[in-house]
């Protein structure tokens, strides 16, 4: 099984005596992002995530099933993380490591389990026919803070994504392509991000988004999901060294910060797209004319 | 639990008639299979756990592919379920996420709290039970793992213990809504957004803090010091059972 190159001694002990003197390898403050940079592709639903030198792409397809037996009114949403080899040489295809097991669950919690989605939305006949929606989440480069970056470009691409319309008659269902009808947007409830503490010292030292060496030197990590109206969707923390509990709070507090820093961008970035692709109203894209 | 539950609401009291702050009644046996190097049974309420530890012992990759842990001792929790321990008799996956989930904390947490460093090249195997279920299951893992790993008699800092709580429901006269619940059975995690704590010794030195629900951010304080304060609670009743276990050897 190949490994992740372990960090060492001396680098480790580098990172901590700098820890310890108030300041990161890349100058950044214990509690910034790196700059996170968000860009939409051609099609609806495809989010490209840079923090830092980590990079994430997720992506929205959709396609019509029936539902399950025991959810007759739900649409069914589906997160697929693979990490592939491409990212990182300690990634193996079809052997999920423990980052991998903890990455999805962190993102079915975050956002399948806290109802950002509203999938009662997406069906379209009770117990016959429903939108299956599937968001896979690709790794194309990790250098750290995997889970928030995932959670960034999955949050956004449901945002930006447009499902087809469908026209209802008795049992028939037709589904209307993009050219017949303008697609819809989902309906999102909520948007919850992730934020991630690496923690150091006996849990004295607090990290906002960790760098992959920094990952590697930490000795826990709490990750805590929220929305930008305050409500907590998923605390976790698996163990590691202890934390006092009143620092546990005051990571909440931060987080919210963090959280409604990133909605706001997200939602610009959303704006700017949507302005990119609007051609200037229903006249022009009817008009005949062009550029010849 | 009596027929009569209609009075409850009015008391203040739970479904099955227990206060804001009540634990279940936790019952734990150690060194309760002979041929493991430590067992416990744990009982919280509903929710039965066995425990068995075996090692540490030379693992299966042997001292050359330990890797960077092989200064340190390596865990590994294996759970399985009893087919007849939840209320549906169901077949599970061997390897749900859920599960490896459950697994990965128990030994993040424990790698902490042993003092690992005492056995290099070795493994230390934990194998957990659950005979039913009913609410807390995360936490009567760890609390039974603890039991049987000082059976075992493998050095370790202090105690780890955890329980549940819940944000109270919310009703329409008071917004804030009225105490945390402590020591969730199942009927109630189903209801209300819970959390496990688990702390290490007798202060606020957190271990492990999950939470699955959406819950207001400001309720979260409450939850976890009602949480804090359980975990006191339940160290004293594991501190007595090992002890009370000790006499029989003086």
């Amino acid at each position: 099984m190949p490994r992740e190159a372990e960090i060492s001694v001396n680098e480790r002990e580098f990172i901590q005596q700098a820890l310890r003197e108030n300041t990161r390898l890349d100058g950044r403050a214990f509690d910034t992002f790196r700059p996170l940079e968000l860009t939409f592709g051609d099609e609806y639903g495809v989010a490209d995530v840079k923090l830092g030198k980590t990079r994430v792409i997720a992506r929205i397809s959709v396609e019509v099933t029936a539902p399950l037996p025991e959810r007759k009114f739900d649409g069914v949403f589906q997160i697929v993380t693979e990490f592939s080899p491409m990212a990182s040489p300690a990634f193996e295809v079809g052997r999920p490591t423990d980052a991998e097991v903890i990455l999805a669950r962190i993102l079915e919690k975050a956002i399948r389990r806290s109802n950002a989605l509203d999938t009662e939305s997406l069906c379209i006949i009770a117990g016959l026919k429903v939108f299956h929606l599937r968001a896979d989440v690709h790794i194309i480069d990790h250098d750290g803070g995997l889970i928030d970056a995932s959670c960034i470009a999955v949050m956004a691409a449901l945002q930006h994504f447009r499902r087809p319309d469908v026209i209802v008659e008795g049992e028939k269902a037709t589904v209307l392509s993009v050219r017949e009808r303008e697609p819809i947007p989902l309906s999102i409830l909520h948007t919850p991000l992730c934020v991630t503490f690496s923690y150091y010292e006996e849990g004295e030292i607090f990290l906002v988004d960790a760098n992959l060496a920094e990952e590697q030197v930490r000795q826990g990590e709490i990750i805590i999901t929220m929305n930008r109206h305050g409500e907590v969707c998923q605390i976790a923390k698996y163990g590691g060294a202890t934390v006092d509990a009143l620092s546990l709070l005051n990571c909440n507090n931060v987080a919210l910060e963090k959280v409604k820093d990133m909605s706001k961008f997200i939602q610009e970035r959303l704006e700017a797209d949507a302005k990119r692709r609007d051609a200037g109203g229903l006249m022009a894209e009817l008009s005949a004319e062009n550029d010849r | 639990m009596p027929l009569d539950t209609s009075t409850y609401s009015l008391a203040l009291l739970r479904l099955d008639g227990r206060r804001w702050n009540e634990l279940r009644r936790l019952h734990a046996q150690i060194s309760t299979q002979a041929a493991a190097d430590g067992s416990s049974y744990l009982e919280m309420g509903n929710t039965k756990v066995l425990c068995t530890v075996s090692g540490p012992h030379e693992g299966k990759a042997g001292g050359a592919g330990g890797g960077p842990r092989s200064t340190q001792a390596k865990i590994e929790v294996e759970i399985s379920f009893a087919g007849f321990s939840g209320v549906e008799r169901k077949k599970r996956q061997a390897k749900d996420k859920r599960t490896s989930e459950m697994s990965h904390t128990l030994t993040q947490s424990l790698a902490a709290l042993l003092l690992t460093h005492l056995y290099p090249h070795s493994t230390i195997t934990i194998h957990l039970s659950i005979l039913s279920q009913d609410g807390s299951l995360l936490a009567a893992c760890i609390n039974a793992a603890t039991l049987a790993l000082i059976d075992a008699g493998i050095p370790m800092t202090d105690y780890l213990c955890a329980c549940t709580t819940a944000a109270p429901p919310t009703s329409a006269e008071t917004e804030a809504g009225g105490d945390p619940l402590l020591d969730l059975n199942g009927q109630e995690e189903q209801e209300l957004p819970f959390l496990t704590v688990a702390t290490v010794g007798k202060g606020h030195a957190v271990s492990v803090l999950i939470m699955e629900s959406r819950v207001r951010m400001e309720k979260v304080e409450g939850m976890l010091a009602v949480g804090v304060e359980g975990c006191k609670r339940v160290r004293e009743i594991l501190d007595k059972v090992v002890k009370e276990h000790g006499k029989r050897f003086a």
